[in-house]
């Protein structure tokens, strides 16, 4: 990676961390802990959704997991640190059963799937208050003494950090190609002798322990959990959203992503109160209308920035190719 | 000594049987071409060995080793490698990052697999589109990218199927003779299919010709395509480029 | 002897409940077996219909079940217009964007609806609701659901017909069997597509329409039919119309027993397991032919 890409992000991450030394207001660091919280979020998706082409709308279910299991673990007496890693651990259980299941499928198949798992969580959440506090919800434990709000929106510039870095690792290593290759074509990667079906389920288990991370770090800011909150589809969306906005496939896509979704929440919350969801709706259209490769995408792509190859997956692909489509009605079987 | 073995496979789809009681094999250091009319099942016979189907009945064995029921990746690995008859490269990567995925078969790091492309790429003559996206990439550039990224993996078998169809005949005959060298990477055998003619001539050694799933002939490319049975098979088809 | 007669009732309130899923599966399955598009809108179109019914019913008194072709035909111009204006330009796209897509004009539509109509629950009352008939002395139909359970009928066997015997299901065919080749044979794609995605929306307008004198009207009341769609017609068979009509009737029924012996709130999640069942078990559902 170029020098001056460590630096910029070194400095970056500075900044962030000394903001807390001039921000004082409890409000302000929340929105700012939210922005850092879905950028970790739209970073980790942005793994299996943005390099490996594998577009989850169950992410929720991952975040829920973690959420839940820092609130029952904790009730049920072990310390909310731990509670915290066994929850990284369901949540990679998790992922095992839905990866292995969706996996098989595409197209929209495979999207509509990891709904149904979501759902399906989020359903028995509901239904099981005995265990889970149902509707009523249950209570989440401080990971940071003193609340202070200060301490998480730290954890949420580490947390991005940590997936940030580990993304840009992944991105220059054989895993990182294979993972490219699933995306672009799974025949031509399995013809290369990539075992396709291990590398996505690899990189889902990495994904959702990280989503996982942020379910409890989101939810003991709360201190309080229900399931239509953290096991809703509004946040497998959001994560989408963030990561897509910003460009899925980039390094810093769902980064620019999150930070331009969740200010603009905060204006439309404030200035169209009633209207912010119609908004959010626009935007959602918008972006899929004419910014197909994210902000940094189009960026990207006009000022032919990252090496030469543009990262569109997403967008309009090839017309058809009048040689190949000769070549297809000339050959056989 | 045989290098790949096929011994009665046949497979079927649905209604349709693709293909019947086929036996051939590729020995060390030959280069077979599979040619056949429209439909004849070469592209399946292909797919067969390298995985993607399974065939109903008959063994397939690759070094001795029974591979019959084989998955693609493991094909690869076990060194059998294979360009597709519709290209399919990987559009939102580079001509070098394409390559560099088959290297990685053999080597996990990026540099070598970059080292390894280059050498491949300066092979087939593509030094100058190394950085350019294969998006937007001519189709003889295509071809010549999927062959590239086969031979990365360091086969002893490739497989290529229909790597000239499509292309202007001087690219073919360019492309042809480029096959003919490729013995010096290492690559043990050559399975080829081919509808053009002009190029299985001057590059196998020796020709399979397939119609309706079933084997009708084999033997030197010369011999087959005088044999009554072969003119028949093509006759009604809709290349006038055979060679008599 | 009460559980029999508990069960029997379920069964018959699932199967009236259950025509009323299948036209709104039914629609969707058009418009994914024609175009592939999952269309996250589905349920904000059946609102539509919904609270274009009951404005028309309380501002001039006419009953849903002879106003319904009404919100069926705003319902089709709605869904011509976003296919046209919203889908067809990103045709080439991967499904993903354009299930994005339809989720944002999902929440377009339904905070809009709010901004206008504001978030209360309504209901209307007519006559109809209080008429049961009775089957011996154990079972009741409440008369409602069997008129709608009628009209959805005929619209089922409508479709049907329109499918499998007009040009224009023909050429729907065509699209779905191979999208390259239709216009080779003259179909005008745009044209079969949009007029496609109109017909299927349609059917969710006209189901909302039936809806309202037996449900809660809210913004969100399209969301939970939506989903349930999704999974009948992924039961049926993907882009199978027979299909999603008998999957909404298995569902309806399915539902209905789970009500009954677990409780409603498990109505939703058995439905979300049926459809990973399926999923993992047949992709291609009970009379699918395409391949997940």
């Amino acid at each position: 990676m170029k020098r001056w890409y460590f630096i910029l992000a070194g400095i970056f991450f500075l900044l962030a961390l000394l903001v807390p030394l001039v921000v004082e207001s409890d409000y302000t660091l929340q929105i700012l802990f939210r922005v850092f919280l879905f950028a970790a979020m739209g970073l980790a998706w942005n793994l299996v959704g943005g390099y490996t082409g594998q577009l989850s709308l169950g992410h929720a279910a991952y975040f829920g997991v973690g959420a839940y299991s820092l609130a029952l673990f904790s009730k049920a007496g072990v310390s909310p640190w731990v509670s915290v890693l066994l929850g990284m651990a369901l949540a990679v259980i998790s992922a095992a059963v839905i990866g292995s299941v969706s996996f098989r499928l595409r197209g929209p198949y495979f999207a509509l799937c990891t709904i149904a798992f979501a759902e399906v969580l989020r359903l028995t959440a509901k239904n099981l208050p005995n265990l889970t506090g149902g509707d009523v919800g249950v209570q989440v434990p401080l990971l940071f003494p003193h609340s202070s709000t200060k301490a998480f929106y730290i954890s949420g510039v580490l947390l991005t950090l940590i997936v940030l870095a580990l993304t840009a690792w992944i991105e220059h290593s054989r895993f990182g190609y294979y993972l490219l290759a699933i995306r672009e074509d799974q025949d031509a990667a399995l013809a290369v002798g990539v075992n396709t079906a291990r590398y996505k389920l690899w990189i889902l288990l990495i994904s959702a322990a990280l989503t996982a991370i942020g379910g409890a770090l989101y939810s003991s800011l709360f201190l309080y959990i229900v399931p239509d909150q953290v096991l809703a589809m509004e946040i497998s969306t959001e994560i989408a959203i963030v990561a897509m906005l910003g460009g899925a496939g980039t390094l810093i896509g769902p980064l620019v992503g999150s930070i331009t979704l969740e200010t603009a929440s905060e204006i439309f919350k404030n200035f169209f109160k009633e209207a912010n969801l119609l908004i959010y709706g626009v935007l959602i259209v918008v972006v899929v209308l004419f910014l197909p490769e994210g902000i940094v995408g189009t960026i990207a792509n006009k000022l032919r920035l990252f090496k030469a190859a543009p990262t569109a997956p997403f967008a309009t692909p090839e017309p058809p190719d009048p040689e190949e489509e000769a070549q297809r009605a000339v050959i056989s079987e | 000594m045989s290098l790949l073995e096929i011994k009665h496979v046949s497979k079927r789809f649905g209604g349709l049987k693709a293909i019947s009681d086929v036996s051939f094999s590729v020995r060390l250091g030959e280069m077979a071409f599979i040619v056949g009319p429209n439909g004849a099942g070469k592209t399946t016979l292909f797919n067969l060995i390298t995985g993607v189907f399974h065939p109903d009945s008959g063994s397939i064995h690759f070094e001795g080793r029974d591979t019959t029921k084989l998955s693609p990746d493991r094909a690869a690995r076990l060194g059998i490698g294979r360009t597709f008859q519709i290209v399919k490269p990987l559009r939102n990567l580079t001509v070098l990052e394409n390559v560099m995925l088959g290297a990685f078969l053999r080597t996990s790091s990026p540099a070598k697999a970059e080292q390894e492309a280059i050498k491949v790429l300066k092979f087939l003559q593509m030094e100058k589109v190394l950085h350019l996206p294969a998006r937007g990439m001519g189709l003889p550039m295509l071809k010549r990218l999927e062959i590239a990224r086969a031979l990365a993996t360091k086969p002893k078998l490739v497989l290529l199927d229909e790597v000239v169809a499509g292309l202007p005949t001087s690219e073919a005959i360019q492309l042809a003779m480029l096959l003919k060298r490729l013995p010096e990477w290492g690559i043990s055998a050559i399975g080829g299919i081919e509808h053009v003619m002009q190029v299985v001539m001057r590059v196998a050694d020796r020709v399979m010709v397939l119609d309706h799933g079933t084997m009708i002939a084999e033997g030197l490319p010369q011999e087959v395509v005088h044999l009554p049975e072969v003119i028949e098979a093509y006759l009604g088809s809709k290349y006038k480029e055979i060679v008599l | 002897m009460n559980w029999f007669y508990s069960t029997i009732q379920a069964i018959l309130n699932g199967l009236l409940t259950g025509a009323l899923y299948g036209l709104i599966a039914m629609g969707m399955a058009l418009i994914f077996g024609v175009m592939r598009i999952v269309n996250f809108a589905h349920g904000a179109f059946l609102m539509l219909g919904m609270y274009a019914t009951y404005v028309l019913f309380q501002t001039t008194g006419i009953s849903p079940y002879y106003s319904f072709p009404l919100a069926g035909a705003v319902l089709f111009v709605i869904g011509y217009a976003t296919y046209m204006g919203l889908l067809r330009p990103i045709r080439g796209q991967v499904d993903f964007m354009v299930i994005l897509l339809t989720m944002g004009l999902a929440l377009i539509i339904t905070d809009g609806v709010q901004l206008i109509f504001g978030a209360d629950y309504h209901q209307i009352n007519i006559p109809l609701l209080s008429k049961n008939i009775r089957i011996g002395s154990q079972i009741s139909i409440n008369a409602p659901w069997l008129v709608s359970f009628a009209i959805a009928a005929v619209l089922a066997v409508a479709l049907y017909f329109v499918v499998t015997h007009t040009m224009f299901g023909r050429a729907a065919r065509a699209i779905a069997q191979n999208r390259y080749a239709a216009p080779l044979m003259g179909i005008n794609v745009n044209r079969v597509q949009a007029i496609s995605f109109g017909i299927g929306s349609a059917a969710a307008g006209i189901a909302g329409a039936l809806l309202l004198p037996v449900f809660y009207l809210f913004p969100e009341v399209g969301n939970q039919f939506k989903l349930k769609s999704f999974v009948m017609v992924v039961l049926g068979g993907m882009g199978s119309i027979q299909g999603a009509a008998i999957a909404g009737l298995v569902l309806g029924v399915v539902e209905s027993l789970t009500s009954l012996y677990w409780g409603n709130e498990w109505a939703l999640a058995v439905d979300f397991v049926i459809f990973i069942l399926v999923l993992s078990l047949k992709p291609s559902g009970i009379f699918g032919s395409q391949r997940a």
